[in-house]
C-alpha cells in the first residue's frame, strides 16, 4: 500500500493561485472555504521589503490531531495515509477544526453555494438568475459542478459538517494525480508514494533539506516544502557600528 | 394563595414564551444552518458552547455536592440531597439543549454509539455525561420512592459521584489536548474545570435555595440555617481556592512572551472586556470573595443571594472569556481571510439558544419543586 505525500518546491512556485482555483473546480468547494490556500508574509521596512508565499493544504498528518479528537471517527485515516472525512458520520462539533494546528479544516455554516441558489437575476431584465444559469448549463449546485467528486464524497457537502482537502482521493483511485498538482503551471507540486525510495517525492526529499509546518508538534505532516525562494543578492559586507 | 398562584402562572407563561422562542430558533438553525451564529472558521465555538460548559459543570458541581450526604454520609445535608440531585438533572438537561443546538448535524449523533472513537475526549465527555444523566435519574427515582439506603441506591450515589468527578476533567481535556492552541494545552484546563464545577454548583445551589425560601416565604428552621451557614463556609473556601488558582494563572499568562497569550491583553471580545480589566473576574470572583469575609453578609439571606448570584454569573463570563481568548487569533492560512484578532458579540440567535437552555432548566426546576417533594429526607 502506498503512503502518499506531496513536495512543494517553493523556488518553482510563482504564487499564481492556480492550485486553489483548480481545487475549487475539482471538488466543488463553496465560497469562504479553502481546501487549497496560502500563507503570505511581508517582512522588512520599505524600501527593504520582501513578500513570502507558502501554499497550504491538508497535511495528511501521520498522527493527525483531527483524527484523534473526532468522536465518531468521521475524520479517519485511510491505509494510504490520506486523512479522509465522512460527512455522514460528522456531528458538526467542529472539534477537528478547533484541533487542527494548520488551519485547513472549514465548517459549512450555511447551505453551500448559496449564491447559486438565488432566484433574483444579477441585473433585472438583463441577466438570468444564478439558479437559472445553473439549470441552463445542466449543473448541480454550481454551473461548473464536477460529478466525479461524488465517487468518494458527496459532490457538495451539506451544511453543518466540516470539509477539507482529500489529496483528490477520487482521482488517485483512477490513477490520476491530485488536480492541484496537475494544474500547477510551474510543476511546483510533486506527488507520490513516500514509502517507495525511487518515487519522485523520495528522490526530492533526499536531494534537498525539506521542512514541514509546525514540525515541533510531532504530527508528522506529509506535505513537505523544499528550496525556499529568495533571488535577493548582497555584496559581501561586515556591517558597521 | 391567590397571589402565589398568579405569580406561578405568570412565571410559567414567561417560561412558555422562552421555550417557544427556543423552538423557533432550533427550527431556524435546522433550516438555515449555523450561519445564524456570530461564529466563523476562526472563532469556532461561541456562546452556545460556553453555556453548555457552564451548565454541564454546574450540574457536575451539584452532583459532587450531593455526595456529601449520599456518599460520605454527612447526615446534616440529607434534607438537601434530593433537591441537589434534581437540580443536577435539570441543569444537565439545559446543558444538552445548548450543545444540541451548537452541533451542526445533531442527527448524526447515533454514530457516537455506532462508531465510537475512544481516543477522543469529546466522546468520553459525551458518554460520561449521558451516563451521569441516566444514573442521576435512577438515583432520583430511588430517593423519590423512599429507597435511600439500599445497596443499589448507595451504589448509584457513588457512581454519580465518580461520573461528576471525571466529566469536568473530560471537558477540560477537550481543551487540554489541543496542540494547536497553546493557551489551552496541558493539565491546567481539566483542573480549572473541576474547580469551576464545584464553585458553580455551590453558587447555583445557594442561589436557588435562597430564592426558593424568599419566594415561598418558608422560614428557615434553626437546623436549616446552620446547614446553609456551613455551606456558606465551604463556598468561601472553594471561592478562595479558585481565586488563588486564577491569580496564579494570570501571573503566568501575563509574564510569558508566547504570542497566543498576548491576546489576553487585547480585550477585544464581549465578555469581561472593559478597558484593561477582566471585569468578569473582578465582579464575579474577587468581589464576592471579599464580601464573604464580612460575616453579616455571609450569614444574611440577601448576602448569600448577592454573592452566589455574582459568582454564578461570573463563572459563565469566565468560561466565555477563556473560550474566546484562545480562539481569537486565526490559525495558519486562515490569517489570509480574517483579521489578526477577532472580536465577538453573540447574535440574537445565540442569545435565544442561551435563553432556551435556561428556560428548559428553570421549567424542570419549577415542575420538580411543585410535584416531586424535593425537600424530602430519609426517615
Amino acid at each position: 500500500m502506498p503512503r502518499y505525500a506531496m513536495v512543494i518546491d517553493l523556488q518553482r512556485c510563482v504564487g499564481c493561485g492556480a492550485c486553489s482555483i483548480a481545487c475549487r473546480n475539482e471538488n466543488n468547494v463553496p465560497e469562504g472555504i479553502y481546501w487549497s490556500n496560502k500563507i503570505t508574509e511581508t517582512v522588512g521596512t520599505f524600501p527593504n521589503v520582501r513578500y513570502h508565499y507558502i501554499p497550504t493544504l491538508c497535511n495528511h498528518c501521520q498522527y493527525a490531531p483531527c483524527v484523534r479528537g473526532c468522536p465518531t471517527k468521521a475524520m479517519h485515516k485511510l491505509e494510504n495515509g490520506i486523512t479522509m472525512h465522512d460527512p455522514k458520520k460528522c456531528i458538526g462539533c467542529k472539534y477537528c477544526e478547533f484541533n487542527c494546528p494548520y488551519g485547513v479544516i472549514y465548517f459549512n455554516f450555511d447551505k453551500p453555494h448559496k449564491f447559486w441558489r438565488e432566484n433574483d437575476p444579477v441585473i433585472r431584465e438583463g441577466t438570468a438568475s444564478p439558479k437559472e444559469l445553473v439549470e441552463n448549463v445542466g449543473g448541480k449546485s454550481v454551473p461548473y459542478y464536477n460529478p466525479e467528486r461524488e465517487d468518494t464524497l458527496p459532490g457538495v457537502r451539506p451544511k453543518g459538517v466540516v470539509e477539507k482537502c482529500t489529496f483528490c482521493d477520487h482521482r488517485l483511485q483512477k490513477g490520476k494525480l491530485p488536480y492541484c498538482v496537475e494544474a500547477c503551471p510551474a510543476d511546483a507540486r510533486v506527488f507520490g508514494d513516500i514509502s517507495d525510495p525511487k518515487s519522485a517525492v523520495s528522490v526530492l526529499l533526499g536531494k534537498f533539506r525539506p521542512f514541514r509546518l509546525k514540525e515541533q508538534l510531532g504530527t508528522e505532516p506529509h506535505v513537505f516544502y523544499i528550496r525556499n525562494y529568495n533571488p535577493a543578492e548582497y555584496r559581501p559586507i561586515k556591517g558597521g557600528v | 394563595m391567590k397571589g402565589k398562584n398568579g405569580l406561578y402562572y405568570t412565571w410559567m407563561a414567561v417560561l412558555g414564551i422562552a421555550i417557544i422562542a427556543g423552538l423557533v430558533t432550533a427550527l431556524k438553525l435546522f433550516i438555515q444552518g449555523h450561519g445564524l451564529f456570530n461564529a466563523n472558521d476562526v472563532l469556532i465555538w461561541t456562546l452556545p458552547l460556553g453555556v453548555y460548559i457552564f451548565l454541564a459543570l454546574a450540574s457536575s458541581g451539584l452532583t459532587l455536592l450531593s455526595a456529601l450526604p449520599l456518599v460520605f454520609g454527612v447526615k446534616e445535608y440529607e434534607p438537601l440531597a434530593k433537591r441537589m440531585i434534581f437540580l443536577a438533572i435539570a441543569t444537565l438537561c439545559g446543558a444538552f439543549v445548548s450543545v444540541g443546538l451548537e452541533l451542526g448535524s445533531v442527527f448524526s449523533m447515533i454514530y457516537i454509539m455506532l462508531s465510537p472513537n475512544l481516543a477522543s475526549p469529546i466522546w468520553w465527555m459525551g458518554a460520561i455525561y449521558s451516563l451521569e444523566l441516566v444514573i442521576l435519574i435512577v438515583k432520583f427515582w430511588k430517593m423519590h420512592t423512599g429507597d435511600w439506603r439500599s445497596g443499589f441506591s448507595k451504589a448509584l450515589g457513588v457512581a454519580s459521584f465518580l461520573c461528576a468527578l471525571v466529566a469536568p476533567l473530560m471537558i477540560g481535556s477537550v481543551f487540554g489536548i489541543t496542540e494547536s492552541r497553546v493557551t489551552y494545552f496541558g493539565p491546567v484546563m481539566p483542573i480549572y474545570c473541576l474547580l469551576m464545577a464545584i464553585l458553580s454548583g455551590l453558587a447555583l445551589f445557594m442561589l436557588y435555595s435562597m430564592i426558593y425560601h424568599k419566594v415561598t416565604g418558608e422560614q428557615l428552621s434553626g437546623a436549616q440555617a446552620t446547614v446553609y451557614d456551613d455551606l456558606g463556609n465551604i463556598f468561601m473556601y472553594v471561592t478562595g481556592t479558585v481565586v488563588l488558582f486564577t491569580l496564579l494563572k494570570f501571573a503566568i499568562e501575563s509574564s510569558t512572551t508566547i504570542p497566543e497569550f498576548l491576546v489576553y491583553h487585547r480585550f477585544e471580545h464581549a465578555f469581561g472586556a472593559w478597558r484593561v480589566f477582566h471585569t468578569e473576574v473582578i465582579l464575579g470572583l474577587f468581589l464576592p470573595f471579599i464580601l464573604m469575609f464580612i460575616s453579616s453578609v455571609r450569614s444574611a439571606m440577601g448576602g448569600k443571594i448577592l454573592t452566589s448570584a455574582l459568582i454564578f454569573a461570573g463563572t459563565l463570563a469566565m468560561h466565555m472569556e477563556i473560550l474566546l481568548a484562545g480562539q481569537s487569533r486565526p490559525v495558519g492560512p486562515k490569517a489570509e481571510q480574517y483579521p489578526e484578532f477577532i472580536s465577538y458579540f453573540p447574535s440574537i440567535w445565540e442569545w435565544l439558544v442561551f435563553i432556551f437552555a435556561l428556560a428548559v432548566m428553570l421549567l424542570l426546576y419549577t415542575l420538580g419543586e411543585r410535584y416531586l417533594k424535593l425537600a424530602e429526607a430519609p426517615e
